[in-house]
């Protein structure tokens, strides 16, 4: 298990925290959205790691489930303790590929990411489009992609199942600084 | 009458029922300034927890509400409200205590190197120790 984490670490950041073409962010922005008939769901995670490397497209990305926050503190206790089982699963992991990044400008420009994202120890390929671009000292990258809530055996009950989205939209909004 | 007794006894007991489903519904957030720390420590021993044993940690701290005293290492601000990373050693990781929407006006009395006492909410480690929701121990 250590040498599993210590692998998983040297993969994830001392690989790609070298040189001058690395940036990351600590308090990356991660939210999602469950439309439903009877209501609407949202909640927002201001503690996202991400570290991407602009030289290779490589980007790895790393969030807490508990640090999402809800408008009712019934419903992220319900989150926690019931879907997603935080105490048992504490992360969600992406790990992917910027496909042909090119040359940044300072202008937006649509990328094609992918990767791999597992949530509850569960891992699935995952496709999307992103912006990105340059800014004074750092990378933004911003977008959005959808997620069956089914392909990581969450569990909900019959009685909520119409208040919850079979489809649940996560946006993310990730601002680097050069990593040193 | 016996019927309109029960008739009334019921809907007495619909409307109660609804106010306390409704209560539940409504349930506000742990309020962190007013609540008693579950744990006291100081901020490099939550950080060596978590560095040497990250399950054992996550069992020990997760959703508790931990009070830390540390250093200053570094101010900043996330999303509009201020950060707080805490280590006193030479450690990679730190402890970043993101303040809860009220305190950010307390950040500009603080100072990089300066000792301080911080309570929040724990919900994990990733190169850091997270705490939310913090506020500020005197």
């Amino acid at each position: 298990m250590k040498t599993l984490k210590l692998t998983l670490l040297l993969v994830l950041f001392v690989g790609i925290a070298q040189g001058q073409e690395k940036f990351i962010t600590k308090q990356g922005h991660i939210s999602f959205f469950s439309h439903s008939p009877v209501e609407d769901i949202e909640a927002d995670n201001n503690q996202v790691l991400s570290i991407v490397d602009i030289s290779n497209g490589e980007i790895a990305v790393s969030l807490l489930i508990q640090s999402f926050i809800f408008e009712k503190s019934l419903m992220q206790e319900h989150f926690n303790e019931n879907y997603m089982e935080s105490h048992k699963y504490p992360k969600a992991i992406f790990r992917g590929k910027i496909q042909e990044l090119g040359d940044l400008t300072e202008d937006n420009k649509t990328v094609n990411i992918e990767g791999e994202l597992t949530i509850r120890g569960i891992s699935k390929p995952i496709e999307t489009t992103a912006e990105i671009k340059k800014m004074d000292d750092g990378i933004a990258l911003k977008g959005s992609f959808l997620v069956e809530v089914k392909d990581y055996k969450i569990k909900i009950p019959s009685i909520v199942a119409n208040n919850i989205a079979k489809t649940i939209k996560v946006s993310f909004e990730l601002i680097h600084q050069p990593y040193n | 009458m016996k019927n309109k007794i029960i008739l009334v006894l019921v809907a007495v007991l619909i409307v109660l029922g609804g106010y306390i489903a409704l209560r539940m519904y409504n349930k506000p957030h742990v309020n962190v300034a007013e609540s008693d720390p579950d744990l006291v420590l100081f901020s490099q021993t939550l950080l060596e927890d978590f560095e040497s044993d990250e399950i054992s940690a996550n069992t020990k701290y997760l959703e508790q509400i931990i009070q830390v005293t540390g250093k200053i290492q570094k101010l900043g601000t996330a999303n509009g409200n201020g950060t707080i990373t805490l280590n006193n050693g030479d450690s990679m990781g730190g402890i970043i205590c993101h303040l809860s929407e009220k305190e950010n006006k307390k950040m500009v009395s603080l100072r990089e190197g300066q000792e301080i006492m911080v309570k929040g909410i724990c919900t994990g480690y990733l190169m850091d120790v997270i705490l939310i929701n913090c506020v500020l121990v005197n």
